[in-house]
């Protein structure tokens, strides 16, 4: 019996090693084709891309902010701002390619803000984003009364709630963020240097590494991302609602961090979203009540990156 | 037990045939020692003599591979920090690991408070460490924080939480290498009161005024092995210093024969406004500065103004004649300069990231065309340096984490290598890694030399330093203490120098 757990182990290990997260994905989905019959269909499956697309924005830009070693907690807040900020643009008639346009360069700002904080003043990221979580939660309240913002164009409504073909419009936005992510972390000095300071810091900055600029392009970037995020969230609810950015900072970090348990990789946090979306779908199918979806995803979180650390420990 | 008059021969703690090595060194080298009770005992030897490492042992930070000790005739295994403790061995660390906000009691007693129905007895511990302070006649209110102390306040502090703990030996590792001369004595007469209770001191220090004023006994410790044991009287401070030095060791290092030009660099009057004082010195094309000094002399501080990790307060530098901005170490790597540093694995490399990304780290924009990395331009860049120096990898993509010491250092040189840099600082460049590397590493800082690069080499190992440079510069407390030219060299002058006279 021992020689055979052993075995399981080694198995395990292996597929950990080579799947990494996406085992877990992997391991879900079969789970779940098993058990719901309603599950493996093209409409479930596409709903549920569709589902984590905002979220697997936001989280493309907090990849990076892990990545460099800090922790990023105003993306929800910005984007509630962002999307409602947005809307209200249209609103008072501005077209709504501007008011996008508009709405991203306030995101970026509001980044560039947050990484300055951080980088010049010091202040610790997580203070710095805890505060701004705040501010900025408090100010869309302010901006738009408490009220919902309806009424937006037509055209606006695409980016959330359009297909393309066959593919909705929120994935579409998501694998473009993806790839543009992937190919800054890949094929930028920037990306390069992302990877140094979260690595080694010390090291970073006696390699002639300007950290002080690369942490604020790295906040700026989980600004536009928030920013993005919440502009799509807007069209995807027909609204700007000022309480939508309640849960997203907290979702997305926890999608960083189960995708990112098995390795620093872009891709890993798009495993992340999609276990988390999986794992609401899932037990939405099987009328499992829908506070039970917050525990096992509390779970797995403690369980993915636990594993790994029990992983690395037998390897070294 | 408390007679004024300890019984002599009392063996408090004896060390039999102690070895330990680590991948490609002996740090010790079957090692006997006794400590008797109520003495002073003195360890010294140059930087990496193996003193360190037996200390290290006693307080439980290392594990011996063979050997025994005793304590009071009794054999201990001391497995953790923890035990040593138990067991009555103290150390009072040269970086103090006090927390700064409690108050003087709760330091002491940390880790060990006094309850009372499962409470902390604040009252007691407060009692206790009024009477530990007033017994060891150290004129500290137990209620101040420990932040509003001084240095040498704080290590009193230290020793009297390793009398708390009734420690039989304690250890003390280079005390007094940041304490004015008044907070010398205070803690000189602290020791001796100790050694009057019958505490052992086992007092670590470069400083031989030091080891004369206060020491019963002394112990020499060279490359590993200890040298001899005698009373501090009946030895002289000539062949103190010749126990330290030893004969010549055999030729390690590659003749070259170097063509001097030009000042390349030329650092004129740097202070970083506390320590560092006046520094100055050039270095010309081709030309190999060795710097010398003792540990905490200041070489390193030096090299990181001049590269811009830490700010300077005054100075200037000049490359070919023209002054240069150094701010941070990006305007240091623009000019040319490159800096090895001493601990390639704090500050030196990304240990989880593959050979290929710590190699390409400082010289990206070498790869790239429009802003965008060309990947196979820097994995062939990368791949030649790898062949030319030798780094011993199944890939280029694999972790520098799981490479060698001398192969992890070879990924640092490549590194900097690639860089072109024209003033090529190394500092300690070859610890911790074998002799076959080391002979390699010498090799290449030879061939950069001929190349007409500018080369520092700060290193504490004299044989080293002399060994390849064309010239040293002696460091001691912050300052300049000499140069030396070729035909001066030797470990007694470099000694007496950086030690400061006899």
């Amino acid at each position: 019996m021992g020689t055979k757990t052993l075995k399981y182990k080694t198995l395990i290990r292996k597929l950990w090693d080579s799947l990494g997260v996406w085992l877990i994905f992997i391991v879900l989905f079969i789970l779940l084709s098993l058990l719901s019959d309603n599950f493996l269909t093209g409409s479930n499956l596409l709903n549920i891309v569709r589902q984590i697309s905002v979220n697997g924005i936001i989280a493309l830009g907090a990849t990076l902010v892990v990545m460099s070693g800090e922790i990023d907690l105003s993306q929800g807040s910005l984007a509630a701002l962002i999307g409602c900020f947005c809307a209200m643009l249209m609103v008072r008639g501005i077209s709504p390619i501007v008011a996008i346009l508009i709405a991203l360069m306030v995101g970026f700002l509001i980044g560039i803000i947050m990484g300055v904080a951080v980088a010049f003043l010091k202040v610790p990221s997580f203070i710095t984003t805890l505060g701004m979580m705040y501010s900025l939660s408090g100010a869309v309240l302010l901006l738009t009364n408490s009220q919902p913002i309806s009424g937006l164009p037509e055209s606006f409504l695409v980016l959330g709630r359009g297909y393309l073909g066959f593919i909705p419009v929120p994935v579409l936005i998501t694998t473009v963020v993806l790839i543009v992510t992937w190919f800054m972390i890949k094929f930028l000095p920037f990306g390069r240097y992302t990877l140094a300071i979260g690595e080694n810091e010390n090291a970073a900055r006696l390699s002639g590494i300007n950290v002080a600029k690369t942490r604020v392009l790295i906040f700026a970037f989980a600004g536009l991302a928030s920013a993005l995020g919440g502009i799509v969230l807007a069209s995807r609810l027909s609204s700007g609602q000022p309480s939508s950015g309640s849960d997203l900072s907290l979702q997305a970090l926890a999608a960083v961090f189960i995708g990112n348990a098995s390795g620093k990789k872009v891709t890993n946090t798009i495993a992340g979203a999609l276990i988390m979306g999986l794992i609401n779908n899932g037990l939405n199918l099987m009328e499992v009540n829908a506070s039970w979806q917050k525990v096992a995803l509390g779970l797995i979180l403690i369980g993915a990156v636990g594993l790994d650390v029990v992983r690395n420990k037998n390897k070294s | 037990m408390k007679s004024e008059e300890h019984e002599l021969n009392d063996i408090v703690l004896e060390v039999v045939g102690v070895s330990k090595s680590f991948p490609g060194v002996k740090a010790l080298n079957n090692v006997s020692l006794q400590i008797q009770r109520g003495e002073i005992h003195a360890l010294v030897g140059e930087n990496g003599a193996g003193k360190s490492t037996l200390m290290k042992i006693l307080s439980g930070a290392y594990k011996k591979d063979s050997g025994q000790i005793f304590i009071e005739n009794e054999v201990v295994e001391i497995k953790t920090p923890k035990e040593a403790r138990e067991k009555g061995i103290a150390i009072v660390y040269q970086e103090l690991s006090q927390l700064n906000r409690l108050s003087v009691a709760e330091n002491i007693f940390i880790g060990r408070y006094k309850k009372r129905f499962g409470l902390i007895n604040w009252n007691l511990i407060y009692k206790e460490a009024e009477m530990l302070l007033r017994k060891l006649e150290i004129n500290i209110d137990a209620y101040s924080p420990v932040y509003s102390l001084s240095i040498a306040q704080r290590q009193l502090i230290e020793i009297a939480r390793a009398v708390s703990m009734d420690a039989k030996v304690v250890i003390m590792d280079e005390p007094t290498s940041s304490l004015t001369k008044q907070e010398v004595a205070l803690l000189f007469k602290i020791i001796r009161e100790l050694k009057r209770q019958g505490v052992s001191i086992i007092y670590i220090s470069h400083k031989l005024d030091e080891v004369y004023e206060l020491c019963d006994r002394v112990t020499v410790f060279r490359d590993g092995n200890l040298i001899k044991t005698s009373d501090i009287k009946s030895l002289s401070r000539q062949d103190l210093i010749q126990y330290m030095i030893g004969r010549k060791l055999q030729n390690q290092y590659p003749i070259r024969s170097s063509s001097i030009g030009d000042v390349r660099i030329s650092v004129e009057s740097i202070s970083d406004g506390y320590f560092i004082d006046n520094v100055s010195f050039e270095v010309h094309k081709g030309e190999i500065l060795g710097f010398a000094g003792l540990v905490g002399s200041g070489r390193t501080e030096t090299m990181r103004l001049i590269f811009g990790a830490d700010k300077k307060k005054n100075g200037k530098i000049y490359i070919d004649g023209k002054e240069i901005q150094v701010n941070c170490p990006r305007d240091a790597v623009e000019n040319k300069i490159a800096y090895i540093t001493e601990e390639r694995k704090v500050d030196g490399l990304l240990l989880n990231e593959s050979v290929r990304i710590n190699t390409s780290l400082v010289s990206l924009w070498q790869f790239c065309k429009f802003g965008i990395l060309k990947l196979k331009s820097e994995k062939e860049a990368v791949q030649k340096y790898i062949e030319l120096l030798k780094i011993v990898t199944p890939s280029i993509e694999r972790k520098v984490a799981l490479l060698s010491g001398g192969n992890q250092q070879k990924t640092v040189l490549a590194k900097w290598l690639l860089s072109n840099a024209e003033i090529v600082i190394f500092d300690e460049p070859t610890r911790g890694i074998d002799v076959g590397a080391k002979y390699e590493i010498y090799s290449l800082i030879g061939e950069l030399a001929k190349q007409g690069k500018s080369i520092i080499v700060v290193s504490s190992e004299l044989e080293e330093v002399m060994g390849i440079s064309d010239r040293i510069a002696v460091m001691r407390e912050g300052k300049i203490a000499a140069f030396l030219t070729k035909e001066s060299f030797s470990q007694a002058t470099i000694l007496t120098h950086a030690i400061g006279g006899f």
